[in-house]
C-alpha cells in the first residue's frame, strides 16, 4: 500500500473528528442571516452558541455586550458593529419566547 | 454510514479514489447534519449526564431540582460554573501552590506538603451568585440559570489560615487573592478574586483537596480549590495555583465591576456607578421546592419537599403556601445540619380540590431575614431569592 491512501484516510479521519468536535465546540446553530457567518466567527471563537441563544436583551444591552466582548478580544469590524447588534437584538430580544435548554434523554 | 466510518481505521484496507470521494461526501453530510441533530440529542457531559447544560464551552451545568433527594449532593449532580475553559491535565510532579505577597516567607507547597497539614471537614452549600438570574425582569445578560446552580458537599483539606501561617502574615495583610491554573483566551481577564483577611483566617475557610471524600474532579477545581463557606460560589476559586496576600482588595474584572450589586435599589436602565455598588459576600436567605416537580400531576397524600439555606446564618423557618399565597404553614425541617449547609424540609399536603395549584416556599433565617416575594432588580441578575414557585395539577 502506498503512502498516499494512508494519508488520505488520515485526512478523512481528521475531518470527521473535527466535525464532531466542532459540533460540541459550537453548540446549536445560530439563526441564518447575511451577518450570521461573521457573528459565528467573532463570538464562537471563545464560547459556544448556547450562551447567545439564551439571552433576551434589548438593543442597548446587546450593544454593551458586543463592546465588552470586543474589549475582551472578539474581532468585530467597526463597520459591522451595528449589524451585529441588530442581528443579536432582533433574534434574541426581550419579546422572544423564553429559552429552554435541550432535553436530556 | 457507521460501517464506512469503521472501515476508515482498518489498517490493510486499500483506498480507491471513488472510496475517498464517497467517504468524503459521507463525512461532509455528517458534519452538515450535526446542527440539525443537536436539538434532538444534545451532547451530554461525561459524569454529569443528568445535569441541564446552559453552556458547553465553557461548561455551565445545573441540577434539575427534582434530582434533589439528599442533604449532601452527589458529585455527579453538583452544578458546574466555569468562566473559561478548564485547565488541561495538571502535571502533579510540577504543580505547586505559591503563597506570595504580604508574607514573611513566600512559599511553594507541593501536594505532599498540603497532605501533611491537619485537615478539616466543612459541609457547605455552594451557590452561584447568578442562580435564578433568568427570573429577573427585564432579563439581564449572563448564563440564564434557573434554580439548580446550588449544591451541598463535604469539603476536606487544610485550613487556609494554617497555610497562611506557614508563610507568616505581615501586619499589612488585608485581603487574600486566589488565582487558578486556567488560561483565558485572548484578552479575557483571568479569574482572580480576593476575600478580606478576616474571612481568609476563619477556621472554616479551606484549601480544599476533596469533595464528598474523593479527590476533587476537574470540573470542581482539581487539584485544589478554595472553599469560602457561606459566600457566593465565585469566592471559592478553582484549580488553585497562587495565593497572594495583599494590602488592598484585588483590582480586577471579577471584583469590580463583576460580582457587585447596587448599594441602593435601582430601576432597569439606570446607570449605576461602580462606587455605588457593594461586593457580593455571603449568600442570602432562600428556599427551593424540589418535589413535586413543575407541571407534575399529584393526587392523594402529597409530600412537598425541598431545601433552604442562608449563607452564614441558620435557617429557622420554612413556610409553604399551597393556595397562591393566601395561607402559609410551617414545614418540618430535616435533622441533618451544619453551620454553612442547607436544611432539607418537607410538608405533607392533601389537596382539597382538583385543578391547578400554585405551591410557594419562603424561608426565614437566624438574623430575621425573610425570603422576599421578589428581590430588588440588579443589572447583573445576582442573588435571586424570590419565593420559589411550582405549579402542579391536582388530578
Amino acid at each position: 500500500m502506498s503512502a498516499r491512501p494512508k494519508l488520505a484516510w488520515f485526512v478523512l479521519a481528521l475531518i470527521a473528528a473535527g466535525g464532531v468536535a466542532m459540533m460540541a465546540q459550537q453548540g446549536p446553530p445560530l439563526p441564518p442571516a447575511p451577518i450570521e457567518r461573521r457573528v459565528r466567527t467573532a463570538c464562537l471563537e471563545c464560547h459556544d452558541a448556547t450562551i447567545v441563544l439564551q439571552q433576551r436583551l434589548d438593543k442597548k444591552t446587546w450593544a454593551k455586550e458586543v463592546d465588552k466582548m470586543v474589549r475582551w478580544g472578539a474581532v468585530v469590524d467597526a463597520k459591522e458593529r451595528e449589524a451585529f447588534v441588530e442581528y443579536l437584538s432582533s433574534n434574541f430580544g426581550p419579546d422572544k419566547p423564553a429559552w429552554t435548554p435541550a432535553k436530556k434523554k | 454510514m457507521p460501517a464506512r466510518i469503521r472501515n476508515e481505521f482498518r489498517p490493510t484496507h486499500s483506498l480507491t479514489r471513488r472510496d475517498f470521494l464517497r467517504s468524503a461526501a459521507a463525512t461532509a453530510a455528517l458534519v452538515a447534519a450535526a446542527p440539525a441533530t443537536f436539538a434532538q440529542s444534545a451532547p451530554t457531559i461525561p459524569g454529569k449526564e443528568r445535569l441541564i447544560v446552559n453552556s458547553y464551552r465553557f461548561l455551565d451545568l445545573e441540577m434539575p431540582l427534582e434530582e434533589l433527594h439528599s442533604w449532601v449532593t452527589p458529585v455527579e449532580l453538583f452544578f458546574v460554573r466555569n468562566h473559561v475553559a478548564e485547565p488541561f491535565a495538571v502535571n502533579m510532579d510540577e504543580w505547586t501552590l505559591s503563597i506570595v505577597g504580604e508574607v514573611e516567607r513566600p512559599l511553594k507547597l507541593t501536594m505532599s506538603d498540603l497532605a501533611k497539614l491537619q485537615h478539616a471537614n466543612v459541609v457547605n452549600t455552594l451557590e452561584c451568585a447568578g442562580n435564578g438570574r433568568s427570573f429577573y425582569e427585564p432579563h439581564v445578560p449572563g448564563i440564564q440559570w434557573r434554580r439548580g446552580a446550588v449544591g451541598t458537599a463535604r469539603f476536606t483539606g487544610p485550613r487556609l489560615r494554617d497555610v497562611l501561617m506557614r508563610a507568616g502574615l505581615k501586619p499589612t495583610a488585608r485581603h487574600v487573592a486566589f488565582r487558578g491554573l486556567e488560561e483565558p483566551p485572548s484578552a479575557v481577564p483571568q479569574f482572580i478574586r480576593s476575600v478580606p483577611i478576616e474571612k481568609a483566617l476563619d477556621p472554616h475557610t479551606l484549601v480544599a483537596l476533596q469533595m464528598n471524600g474523593a479527590t476533587l474532579g476537574k470540573h470542581h477545581g482539581f487539584p485544589v480549590r478554595v472553599l469560602v463557606p457561606g459566600w457566593v460560589g465565585a469566592a471559592s476559586v478553582k484549580w488553585l495555583r497562587e495565593i497572594s496576600v495583599l494590602d488592598h482588595e484585588f483590582v480586577g474584572n471579577y471584583m469590580k465591576p463583576g460580582y457587585r450589586i447596587p448599594a441602593h435599589p435601582v430601576s432597569p436602565g439606570d446607570e449605576v456607578r461602580p462606587e455605588d455598588t457593594v461586593s457580593l459576600t455571603a449568600l442570602n436567605v432562600k428556599s427551593v421546592i424540589a418535589h413535586p416537580a413543575e407541571g407534575a400531576t399529584v393526587r392523594g397524600q402529597v409530600r412537598i419537599d425541598g431545601a433552604a439555606w442562608a449563607g452564614e446564618n441558620e435557617i429557622v423557618k420554612v413556610e409553604l403556601s399551597t393556595d397562591g399565597g393566601q395561607n402559609w404553614q410551617p414545614a418540618q425541617l430535616g435533622s441533618e445540619q451544619a453551620k454553612f449547609a442547607w436544611r432539607l424540609w418537607s410538608l405533607p399536603w392533601r389537596p382539597q380540590r382538583a385543578g391547578e395549584a400554585l405551591l410557594m416556599a419562603r424561608a426565614t433565617d437566624s438574623a430575621g431575614r425573610v425570603q422576599p416575594e421578589a428581590p430588588p432588580w440588579n443589572p447583573a441578575g445576582y442573588l435571586w431569592n424570590g419565593w420559589d414557585k411550582v405549579k402542579v395539577n391536582v388530578g
